[in-house]
């Protein structure tokens, strides 16, 4: 493989990229949600992408959820490529039935008839005051949705290559958007690639403790390894990438190695993420363990409004350092 | 309006098709051999036939769970295999799903059905997608979605017909108002007892028509089909029509009301007097036709015992599109 050459770039213009390559690989590819058009969506990945591909490709729709995700779902059925916005994940209440008893069963209880080749990209995740409807992790609320795929980058060259990915997977995936990690930039490969789906990544390699992470966390997660190295711990940080189904393999193999766990997720503790993981390591690794699995989760709260009351019940870097503090012990 | 002999005989035929197929569905049902729920269309037959001469396999339907009619008719009509229909409720491995879906998610793409949602209505969304991709494609097609009066409840109802109306795309909306959502009379449950007052809002042509006369529907569904594919956007037919089926407990409509349809305003029954009234047909030629149906129906419910149940470890496939179930 020849290395791309690469440019600096923000999320969000990473995501804009994954998408004009999209769209202009495939004429099936086209995206629907509200004020995506010209406005280029609340914050800006569509940019420019109206101009270029016009209104049938390009379709502003009404806050209508549930027909949102009907017509992308339909349209998939017979062959087509959408890619739907849902402003804020925390509206995707609106259109659950359509994602969850529609896309993710339409494959199955069709007897592979249909398929439901569906991306619904969705911005997620809290910290800058957005309150209980504008700022909630909603992994979990799928998580116990056989034939949905969660896909949740953390890095702006993932979330290029990830879109990609997504847009060309024939399963309907929904594609979670950390709304502090839209303004980061990094490295982005120029062009066409695609980031594997179901494949963790690792983002820093270590020896004494793995700390399983997502999103914002992982960012999270490296800046409480970089403190935890002054002190002679050597984290592992895995980057989840694929939430459902996830790469188990990557993540058994790095807490085998490392005998320690802890897993971090923003959404609340119970039911969520953090606890799937950290059964799923007890399960395989009970015998390797030097100590229980740990999770770094928001606490059991709506999303408050104020910052310190929303700082108060999020994770962040000294969650996850605790968290690896009570492994180490 | 007045239909040749030969289109109102098929009609005639085909309407008693679906009203056999329930009857013995209903009869294997009782007897255990069935799992699952049963709704039946008895009473509506003549919406489901119209619908279902009109339709062609290149569009698209999605049946309600009153619909193992309109699905035999299509299974039938496009593949001469309306016994794997019937097989499906039955659960076996050759039902049109192979036993997956059952009464409330039969499908089959090639003879244009796309599948019952037994949440009730929730095509009212996805229609929408499929009339989009011929709209975008350039395909002169029609997207039908056919919905109780019940289901119109839902908030779809809404989002729907606005994002048709306002893409103009080619959605039929078949409206079957039977009068009830389970217990609840339409008039009750909605604003309006004629679904149309709801519908006419968006601005596109809404319809009564009188679901039980099957020239009637016949002329209708053929009056709105040709309006969405001339690319005239979408159209909205309500079928006034009763259901034969009372509530799993029983009977709960009043006997007046009851003797009114089932003996007055039996779909079949006036389809009958219309034929014999153009004089051409006997009520003997009638019967040998109802006879040669319900014997098919009974090959086929015969063919459904007779065929496999599905393999136990199939359960598993087609979660994901090319990958396994892992936990
Ligand atoms: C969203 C949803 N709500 C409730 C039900 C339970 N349910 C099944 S059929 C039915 C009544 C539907 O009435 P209508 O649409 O008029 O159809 P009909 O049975 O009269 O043909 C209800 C409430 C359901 N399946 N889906
Ligand atoms: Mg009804």
């Amino acid at each position: 493989m020849t290395q791309a050459t690469t440019r600096t770039r923000t999320f969000v213009q990473a995501l804009n990229e994954a998408l004009d390559i999209a769209m202009a690989r495939d004429p099936n590819v086209y995206m629907l949600g509200e004020d995506i058009g010209e406005m280029g969506g609340d914050f800006g990945v569509t940019r420019g992408l109206w101009a270029k591909y016009g209104d049938a490709r390009v379709r502003d729709t009404p806050l209508s959820e549930a027909a949102i995700i009907g017509a992308s779902v339909g349209s998939a059925m017979l062959g087509m490529r959408p890619v739907a916005e849902i402003m804020f994940a925390d509206f995707i209440g609106e259109c659950y039935d359509q994602l969850v008893n529609n896309a993710a069963k339409m494959h199955y209880m069709f007897d592979g008839q249909f398929k439901a080749p569906i991306v619904v990209r969705t911005a997620c995740g809290g910290g800058f005051g957005g309150g209980p409807h504008h700022s909630q992790s909603v992994e979990g609320w799928f998580l116990n949705v056989p034939g949905i795929v969660l896909v949740a980058p953390s890095t702006p060259a993932d979330a290029k290559g990830l879109l990609l990915a997504s847009i060309e997977n024939d399963n309907p995936v929904i594609f979670l958007e950390h709304k502090a990690l839209y303004r980061i930039k990094g490295e982005v490969p120029e062009g066409y690639y695609t980031t594997p789906l179901r494949k963790a990544a690792v983002a820093r390699a270590g020896s004494d403790v793995t700390v399983v992470a997502t999103m914002k966390l992982v960012h999270e997660a490296l800046a409480a390894a970089a403190e935890l190295e002054k002190e002679g711990v050597s984290v592992e940080v895995i980057d989840l990438r694929t939430i459902r189904p996830y790469d188990a393999e990557t993540v058994l193999e790095s807490v085998r190695k490392t005998g320690r766990a802890v897993v971090a997720n923003e959404a609340p503790k119970i039911g969520g993420l953090a606890a799937e993981l950290s059964a799923t390591i007890g399960e395989e690794c009970f015998h390797d363990l030097k100590a229980p699995v740990a999770r770094v989760a928001g606490l059991d709260t709506p999303i408050p409004f104020s910052l310190v009351l929303e700082k108060y019940i999020l994770p962040g870097k000294e969650e996850v350092i605790a968290g690896i503090r009570s492994v180490m012990k | 309006m007045t239909l040749d002999i030969e289109t109102l005989v098929d009609l005639y035929r085909d309407m008693w098709l679906i009203r056999a197929f329930e009857f013995g569905l209903e009869r294997e049902f009782k007897k255990g051999n069935v799992p699952g729920m049963l709704h039946t269309g008895v009473g509506q037959e003549a919406t489901q036939a119209a619908l279902a001469a009109h339709l062609q396999a290149s569009d698209a339907f999605f049946p309600d769970h009153r619909c193992h009619g309109i699905n035999a008719l299509a299974q039938e009509k496009h593949q001469g295999d309306g016994e794997r229909i019937m097989a499906e409720l039955f659960g076996r491995a050759t039902g049109v799903c192979s036993g997956k879906g059952g009464s409330l998610h039969s499908a089959n793409p090639k003879v244009g059905n796309f599948g019952d949602n037994a949440v009730e209505g929730s095509y009212m969304a996805t229609v929408l997608g499929v009339a989009l991709a011929y709209q975008m494609r350039g395909q002169p097609n029609v997207a039908c979605c056919i919905i109780g009066d019940g289901t119109v409840g839902r908030g779809e109802f809404h989002e729907s017909l606005n994002m048709a109306a306002i893409w103009k795309l080619p959605v039929l909306y078949a409206c079957v108002n039977n009068g009830y959502a389970i217990s609840m009379p339409v008039g009750k449950g909605h604003a309006s007892a004629d679904i149309v007052d709801l519908a006419r809002g968006y601005g596109f042509p809404c319809e009564i028509v009188d679901g039980n006369d099957i020239e009637a529907a016949y002329d209708a569904v053929q009056r709105a089909i040709a309006h969405i594919r001339a690319g005239n956007g979408p159209y909205f037919l309500e079928f006034k029509t009763w259901r034969w089926q009372g509530l799993f407990s029983g009977e709960f409509r009043s006997p007046e009301e009851v003797k009114y349809w089932k003996e007055d305003r039996d779909p079949l029954k006036l389809a009958r007097e219309k034929i014999l009234a153009q004089g051409k047909l006997s009520a003997e030629d009638l019967e040998r036709i109802e006879a040669e149906v319900k014997a098919e129906i009974e090959a086929w419910i015969d063919f459904a015992k007779a065929s496999p149940m599905p393999d136990p470890a199939k359960a598993t496939a087609d979660v994901y599109v090319g990958w396994e179930v892992t936990a």
